[in-house]
């Protein structure tokens, strides 16, 4: 089934042959004319046909280069690119997340930016949000690649107007309301669509992140930096308690949702559920599983009328290896990789992204106006990253545990105090992962 | 007929030479044995027991991986490995998921094996077809038991719905969650553990089982006095290999408990999991070390007591 | 008196009719999963991801085997696959009959210990020491090369455990013993007697060894640098994205990935279950 609009899974038959075609190019440069290889690694296998069609396009202005691609899941990505990248058996251009790249930096194994890609990142293409957020010690590493996250609210349209509700929630009490009347039951009072698609249970980091949704809305934070640049926990407070109850609350009092029912993108895709907090990528589900969805994308409600609407934002870079014997050309590279019109071929093929702020977003937005919210939030919205530290990652874990059996947990269903007791109880897990790494403070 | 053959002393045939020639007559047989298996060790050691040698020194260390500076700190990853909860649930949790896999695999397949021990057309069918899931990916096949699996539309529900019972919570009940993946884990292996037993069965003399017929004796007894005690050694190759390889789940576990459907709390979290947390996402490769030693050790506990609880015995 | 219906035949038809049914439905119990992995290599997109889902499509397509070839290069997978696996089985089948046999039949210094030690090895999991071990590979300089890849596979503890078990209680003193009297060196009690004797187990290890060399992800995965010396298991990641998965592309994989383990089962699986008794074996 190829897609109305060229991008994601449902690669159109002429795009793939086009994008073999390219790599086929690539691949074709007779090696006696290459002066240099460029090994460059992916930990995002959807995106290698891009990388693949820009070093075509690179290539047709630089006829000496030679490309090497790889790419494999992010799991066990991150554990070739650690045991490869410390014994010199790297390649010259990668792209990782903060959680791996903070480590390098730490040990050496990243130069900072040379001037004139520092120049040049600072000169315009990126806020200075970006730009901070890949800033360590005063020094700029890595270029802007694509923005991990910007995740907003999928509504279902046919739902909505089923329900009888006019428009998208703006608050969370709005969408309380909207969730309760968009549940659906079936004659044994089993769920059969949610209300609104919450992260209940899973792996890994990712209950954390989707917890924080809710936790900065509310007004709290996971971590928080002090003026002397230390860290300690950000939500053992009123807020922090607001969002677990409002979890507790979802589950055991509202039934909006429900960890039996199905989940996340594939649930919204199909119609299991009215409403989801989600990243850009879905649209691209939707389009090759269920074409025919009538859906809109706005921001994450704000907590209550007056405060506002917060994003989460997660750059990732692509970084020329401080052990590459190519850098100038690898600099080069990356910075072809990420210009304007990589950056819109990017988002149009793979549905990631581009963190670019210069881009002209008018071809993509004809044909899928629900990536308005991503490319062009409103605004007055309010931003918040990543913290960029080295257990960051352990203390995103380790509170995603705690978070899954609290959810569910009985005890904590109109328990003010229970729930408290709980947060507080996290927060200490939290700060205690902060003390281990020598990076708790309170002023 | 004597089965203690790592017992016996060497046979006495041997023509008895002088002191001398005695002695040079079993240096011959030891250089002969060391010589054979000399190319296959010195391989043996390059891959497997330098790296591990060297792994387990590192767990003395606070390795980080990727840092360049390794300060020795003794026991100080053991210690704190005794306070580490993650670590004790996944002890327990693996330890569970063992003895499950182990047991109940071992008690349906020896007489699966039996039964299909017989040279006929539909034995051969069905050998192959309980053979087959050793055989598929990991990652597809969990990815097919998660749909087997689920709560509302997963044909196992569907199937019991048949006879009455409700939809039961596979993979999202705390109780359940474990004995789900002991289930599939038992799927997997099943037919591994077939395979040995029938190598083993084939091994039998068939005048042993004949003479037993012509004594009156039935299947069932033929099978327990006969056939099970002959079947000691695989036996115990199946024990050892069963636990060591259900000690070391994770691809499994890992897939099927990834996503959003999944039981809370951590009764789904194994020892490997554990470990490669440990050292890919929290970059602590010295602590990750100390845990895989530690499961060495456990393992190799059990391993030693099968060992001594089918050691061959003298028989009159 | 006419041969007829007796109680014992019947109970004795009506008990293999029981066990005809088990067996049948634990075949389908096993045959499950693979029949959902074999469905969905045929089903389009929407019709996976479903809900409620169900087992076979509804409108059947080739697409995924198509757009598998198309996006990977797939029989270069296939290929390093199958190099890797017999190259791996070979070896593996060599150095664990050498040393079974050397552990069963042999008292020698030593030897208990070096079993053990043998064993423990193969407690340990991968993940423990593949970083030490991909250190030592890159002060060989076989990153991204077969002999990398290959190295670790060429020796398989559970085989020389198993060759081990065998030879110890299938083969009787007596016949080495009689070889020995008869003026016989070592190696040719080896060759002529515990070889030949053994074929079975032999077997049962030449098919396990190809699993595990088929199914290797992760060593492959560390060592491998370019797309050329994939093996199939790290070559279908690339259906596996950041998060989400195209099923049907790699079901469709998955599933002419079992073909070739098939055929080694089906090749192998006579000389497993072959009776090695000694009936009729001349002295």
């Amino acid at each position: 089934m190829t897609g109305k609009s060229p991008f994601g899974r449902a690669l159109g038959r002429r795009e793939a042959l086009a994008l073999g075609g390219a790599a086929a190019a690539v691949a074709a440069i007779p090696a006696a004319r290459a002066d240099t290889k460029l090994t460059v690694w992916t930990g995002y296998p959807e995106i290698q046909p891009v990388y693949q069609a820009v070093a075509a396009d690179f290539a047709k202005t630089h006829p000496s280069v030679s490309f090497d691609f790889f790419s494999t899941t992010l799991r066990e990505f991150e554990q070739k690119l650690t045991a490869a990248v410390p014994t010199g058996t790297g390649p010259d251009v990668y792209d990782i997340g903060t959680n791996i790249s903070v480590n390098f930096i730490d040990n050496s194994l990243l130069d900072p930016n040379p001037p004139n890609i520092d120049a040049y990142m600072k000169s315009g293409p990126y806020d200075k949000f970006t730009v901070d957020f890949f800033t360590t010690d005063g020094k700029t590493y890595g270029l802007p690649f694509l923005e991990g996250s910007r995740a907003s609210m999928y509504w279902n349209k046919t739902y909505f107007k089923e329900a009888g509700i006019a428009a998208p929630p703006a608050t969370f009490p709005e969408l309380i309301e909207a969730a309760k009347k968009l549940v659906k039951f079936d004659s044994q009072g089993r769920m059969i669509r949610s209300g609104i698609s919450l992260r209940l249970s899973g792996q890994g980091s990712g209950i954390g992140e989707k917890f924080r949704y809710i936790l900065e809305a509310a007004g709290g934070s996971a971590i928080e930096k002090t003026p002397s640049g230390k860290w300690h926990n950000g939500y053992d407070n009123q807020a922090g308690r607001d969002a677990l109850t409002f979890y507790v609350d979802a589950v055991q009092t509202w039934h909006i949702d429900d960890p039996k029912v199905p989940h996340d993108a594939d649930a919204f895709a199909t119609g299991a559920t009215a409403m989801l907090f989600r990243e850009s990528w879905v649209i691209g589900e939707i389009q090759s599983k269920n074409p025919n969805l009538d859906y809109g994308v706005v921001p994450i409600p704000a907590w209550k009328a007056g405060m506002p609407h917060k994003m989460m934002l997660q750059p990732e870079g692509v970084y020329v290896s401080g052990q590459s014997n190519n850098k100038a050309l690898a600099w080069e590279f990356a910075k072809f990789l990420t210009n304007q019109q990589n950056g819109l071929r990017l988002t149009e093929v793979t549905g990631w992204l581009s963190p670019r702020q210069d881009i002209d977003w008018k071809p993509l937005l004809v044909k899928t106006p629900q990536f308005e919210t991503f490319v062009k939030p409103p605004p007055d919205i309010v931003y918040y990253v990543e913290p960029v530290l080295p257990p960051w990652d352990e203390i995103e874990s380790r509170l995603a545990d705690r978070l899954t059996a609290a959810y569910v947990d009985p005890s904590l269903k109109g328990n003010p105090q229970a729930i408290a007791a709980a947060i507080h109880s996290m927060a200490q897990q939290t700060d205690q992962i902060l003390k281990d790494a020598g990076l708790y403070g309170t002023a | 007929m004597s089965v203690s053959i790592l017992d016996r002393p060497l046979p006495q045939r041997l023509p008895q030479g002088e002191g001398r020639r005695r002695i040079t007559r079993h240096a011959r047989l030891w250089l002969w044995c060391y010589a054979m298996l000399l190319p296959v060790m010195v391989i043996y050691a390059y891959v497997r027991i330098w790296p591990i040698a060297r792994s387990f020194v590192l767990s003395f260390y606070n390795w980080r991986l990727i840092a360049r500076v390794r300060p020795f700190v003794g026991l100080a990853n053991y210690e704190h490995m005794l306070g580490d909860q993650n670590f004790h649930i996944a002890i327990w949790n693996t330890t569970v998921y063992s003895l499950g896999v182990v047991l109940i695999s071992t008690v349906i397949s020896l007489p699966l094996a039996v039964l299909l021990a017989r040279r006929s057309r539909m034995s051969a069918v069905y050998q192959t077809i309980y053979f087959l899931p050793v055989i598929t990916p990991l990652v597809p096949m969990s990815i097919a038991w998660k749909w087997i699996y689920d709560y509302n539309y997963g044909i196992l529900n569907y199937l019991l719905s048949f006879v009455g019972i409700h939809p039961i919570a596979w993979l999202t009940d705390v109780h359940i969650a474990l004995w789900a993946l002991v289930i599939m884990g038992v799927w997997k292996v099943l037919g591994y553990n077939m395979v040995l037993f029938l190598v083993g069965i084939r091994n039998i003399p068939s005048t042993y089982l004949e003479a037993a017929s012509l004594d009156g004796a039935s299947e069932l007894r033929k099978f327990w006095h006969v056939t099970l005690p002959l079947l000691r050694p695989i036996l115990l190759y199946v024990l050892v290999t069963a636990t060591i390889n259900a000690y070391n789940v994770f691809t499994q576990v890992y897939v099927m408990t990834l996503g959003s459907q999944v039981a809370p709390g951590q009764v789904t979290r194994v020892l490997v999991y554990d470990i490669y947390q440990n050292a890919f996402e929290y970059f602590r490769m010295g602590y990750a070390s100390a845990e895989a030693v530690t499961l060495t050790l456990i393992v190799l506990g059990f391993t030693l007591i099968q060992f001594r609880a089918f050691r061959e015995r003298e028989t009159a | 008196m006419r041969p007829g219906f007796n109680r014992r035949q019947l109970r004795r038809r009506a008990s293999a009719l029981l066990i005809h049914v088990i067996l049948t439905l634990g075949a389908a119990f096993m045959l499950l999963p693979m029949v959902w992995m074999l469905a969905t290599s045929f089903k389009l997109p929407g019709e996976i991801a479903v809900w409620p889902p169900h087992l076979l499509p509804r409108v059947p397509t080739l697409a995924n085997y198509q757009g598998l070839f198309q996006a990977v290069p797939f029989p270069r997978f296939f290929g390093n696959s199958v190099f890797i696996s017999v190259v791996s089985t070979i070896s593996v089948v060599i150095t664990s009959m050498i040393a079974g046999a050397v552990f069963a039949k042999y008292r020698f210094p030593g030897r208990t210990a070096l079993f053990m030690l043998v064993l423990a090895t193969a407690i340990v999991p991968f993940e423990g020491y593949m970083i030490p071990l991909y250190i030592e590979l890159v002060r060989l300089h076989w990153i991204n090369t077969y002999l990398g890849i290959i190295l670790p596979t060429v020796i398989m503890s559970f085989g020389i455990f198993l060759i081990r078990q065998h030879v110890a209680s299938a083969i009787p003193d007596e016949l080495m013993e009689a070889a020995r009297v008869d003026g016989a060196s070592e190696w040719w009690t080896f060759r002529r007697v515990l070889v030949p004797l053994s074929g079975n187990a032999m077997a049962a290890v030449g098919i396990f060894a190809f699993i595990q060399a088929w199914a290797a992800f992760i060593w492959p995965l560390l060592v491998a640098n370019t797309p050329q010396l994939f093996n199939l298991e790290v070559g279908l990641t690339a259906f596996q994205f950041r998060f989400s998965t195209d099923y049907g592309k790699l079901m469709a994989g998955s599933t002419l990935s079992t073909l070739p383990m098939l055929i080694v089962f089906l090749l192998l699986r006579r000389r497993i279950i072959e009776n090695m008794a000694l009936t009729g074996l001349k002295g």
